[in-house]
């Protein structure tokens, strides 16, 4: 229908718009169905494409934040979600209790050391490294790269229990510092000794034996003296080296190391597995960087006199510095996912001091008596953190973005 | 003209002492790496006992006995094939996933592809850990905890943003001139996709298998909260296991530790250049 008359002097603009409308359609008709017949086919195409991923993609990313945000403002308990016990709005308190328990700071405070050994720890360590390989001061690339990356492929939890056991009274630290202290003290045995001329139950000896063991060693004794010259007596015939072993076992005191039990120093030993386990990372993140870099730029600035320093400041840093901001958001974001190492290692232990959010928020749906409401916006708070960083990460991506690649 | 010489000889004594230096540093820092390792498989082969007495020390006698009763204790029998299920399973599908839509986005035309895509790659940032516990009550909320199912939807949902992201910017390269060669030849999308995007996708394919089987293989985290009966559960929860009441019985927490890790130690030598290159590939800005 065309607009004529006087509903074309009353809607001038919009019966102008429909006629050209109208004639469009009459000249290319047959074209437009064609076009049309094709372009559903694409559309069709595209969506049966990228429906699978998406609709994965919403049900493990977009529903859990949804049922995050509606759970966290809820006074839900567990059980049926619907249709079982009625649960509703209960406000902000959760939010107001993440926020006002010193635990919640305490996991923060945990992650921020991470994030700062990854970006003064690893980021520089690996930058150095992998340095040392593009400018060849080291032979065999490969070799470095290999070996130094090899933590990252091992399961955290198997790296965290490793190290648990390292870093324990049993582990091999304990018995290294016990056999120097050992060995030490056998030294000075075998002196006194040597000094009387070999075995001997000389009152010399034996007071000088005593004096070695120090007071907690003479305490053992009600009578020192004789009763220590009756224990060497009773090793007479045996070989000196016995001896030996018998007094240092009996007067070194082990030394029992406690990395991962005291509360003031437990959260070292984490922060070097992590440096240990991701410094090869980003060794081969930086060396792959500077493998784009243009060999004939360095080797013309070589030419033209410029020293190792220069090439560095003026080549080799400008073109990773995307790389690097990168890097330091990467370590952000890999500090708000990292949960299995210190779950494995301390499990957040001892009381509670090398806690992070993710097992702050799992002890709180988990342990004891679940509190949903509250882990669920301490979920919440890490996704906010997160969204920052994206923010972030766009802001440097635009600042840097030329220059990478 | 001496003192030149002079120079560069001193500065050649320089360079060949800071080359010293630097090979010690790294040499510390390799031992430092392996040394653990070697050390955790060598007093596997001891008895804790033994292991009490000397931990520096090779073992005296070897012996197997470890292995013979971390497996049964472990039920790795059970938990290995479910790690090989899940990793290569979830895998897979995010290969396929990964690669069709990227294909959609890269050659199919829609005002969709802007938010779509964006939101994928903002999911590169936002990782699946921070969400375990909606994810824990969505999963029970559809009756699926507990089930295979569950952990490759999780899995493979968590995998597609870095895929995606990937897999778009690569086949972004390969000429639209073969897509639209092959449609005037009268090839439908989806023919288009398997016989032409897929065959010529196979590097980042690469990438991606093995950014994800050395991922999922180890990942700890989310199958910890989607399911709790043993015949479900991966290799890296049978060993969290040996944490707990085992963690004195040393002999055998460190048989199960070996069995948690040489199968991986095996695939990185064998795939170590691709792995590599799947890192420095994946580890991409958001």
């Amino acid at each position: 229908m065309r607009c004529k008359g006087a509903a074309k002097k009353r809607f001038n603009k919009r019966c102008k718009k429909w006629n050209a409308v109208y004639e469009s359609l009459a000249i290319s008709g047959v074209a437009m169905v064609h076009l049309n017949r094709v372009h559903l086919e694409e559309k069709r195409a595209y969506w049966a494409m990228v429906m699978p991923a998406f609709a994965l993609y919403l049900l493990v990313m977009a529903f859990p934040i949804i049922l995050s945000i509606m759970l966290s403002v809820s006074n839900y308990s567990g059980g049926r979600m619907f249709g079982g016990e009625k649960w509703g709005f209960a406000g902000f308190s959760s939010y107001a209790r993440v926020f006002t328990d010193p635990w919640f700071w305490n996991a923060l405070k945990n992650n921020l050391y991470i994030v700062l050994i990854s970006v003064f720890g690893q980021l520089p360590l690996g930058f150095i490294f992998a340095y040392f390989i593009y400018s060849k001061i080291v032979r065999a690339p490969s070799f470095w790269q290999g070996v130094l990356y090899v933590p990252n492929i091992i399961s955290v939890i198997v790296v965290g229990l490793l190290w648990q056991v390292i870093f324990s009274p049993h582990g091999p630290i304990a018995e290294i510092v016990n056999s120097i202290h050992a060995s030490s003290f056998q030294g000075q045995l075998k002196a006194i000794f040597d000094g009387a001329g070999g075995f001997s139950l000389s009152d010399d000896v034996i007071k000088k034996i005593l004096h070695l063991a120090g007071p907690s060693g003479q305490a053992m004794f009600s009578d020192p003296v004789p009763e220590l010259r009756d224990l060497l007596a009773s090793y007479n015939g045996q070989p000196i080296s016995e001896i030996y072993t018998a007094l240092s076992n009996l007067f070194v005191q082990k030394w029992s190391p406690a990395f991962l039990t005291k509360t003031d120093i437990a959260m070292l030993p984490v922060l070097f597995v992590i440096l240990w386990m991701y410094t090869g990372m980003y060794l081969i993140l930086f060396l792959a960087n500077m493998q784009k870099i243009d060999a004939q730029i360095i080797e013309s600035a070589r030419i033209d006199g410029a020293n190792e320093g220069q090439v560095m400041r003026y080549i080799i840093l400008p073109a990773l510095s995307g790389t690097i901001v990168n890097s330091a958001i990467l370590a952000i974001s890999g500090s708000l996912s990292s949960f299995a190492l210190i779950f494995a290692m301390t499990g957040g232990g001892p009381s509670r001091v090398t806690e992070i959010l993710s097992i702050y928020m799992y002890n709180n749906a988990f342990l004891g008596r679940p509190n949903f409401p509250l882990a669920n916006a301490i979920s919440l708070i890490m996704v906010l953190i997160s969204v920052v960083l994206i923010v972030l990460t766009k802001a440097v991506e635009k600042r840097y973005g030329g220059k990478e690649e | 003209m001496s003192e030149m010489i002079k120079e560069t000889k001193l500065q050649k004594a320089l360079a060949a002492v800071g080359r010293g230096a630097v090979y010690i540093v790294m040499s510390l820092f390799a031992l430092m790496t392996l040394y653990p390792i070697f050390w955790l498989i060598m007093n596997s082969f001891k008895t804790t006992r033994e292991f009490q007495v000397s931990q520096l020390a090779f073992p005296r006698a070897p012996t197997l006995q470890n292995y013979v009763e971390a497996w049964k204790m472990g039920d790795f029998g059970l938990l290995f094939p479910n790690s090989v299920l899940y990793t290569l399973g979830a895998t897979a599908g995010i290969i396929f996933l990964s690669l069709m839509a990227g294909f959609a986005f890269a050659k199919l035309k829609s005002r969709a592809t802007k938010p779509i895509y964006n939101s994928f790659v903002i999911g590169i940032l936002l990782t699946t850990q921070t969400l375990m516990i909606p994810l824990f009550l969505e999963v029970n909320l559809l009756g699926l905890y507990n089930t295979r199912l569950a952990v490759l939807l999780v899995y493979i949902g968590a995998g597609l943003p870095i895929g995606i992201y990937l897999a778009t910017e690569y086949i972004k390269a390969i000429p639209s001139a073969v897509v639209e060669s092959a449609r005037i030849d009268g090839a439908g999308f989806f023919t288009i996709f398997l016989k032409i995007i897929v065959p010529m996708s196979v590097p980042v394919a690469t990438t991606l298998a093995m950014l994800n089987i050395t991922g999922l293989w180890n990942e700890f985290a989310l199958i910890n909260i989607l399911v709790s009966k043993t015949e479900l559960k991966s290799l890296p929860l049978g060993i969290y296991k040996f944490s707990g009441s085992l963690s004195t019985d040393y002999g055998k927490q460190f048989a199960a530790l070996t069995i948690g890790m040489v199968p991986m130690l095996v695939f990185y030598m064998i795939f170590r250049k691709q792995i590599t290159k799947g890192v420095a590939a994946g580890a991409i800005k958001g």
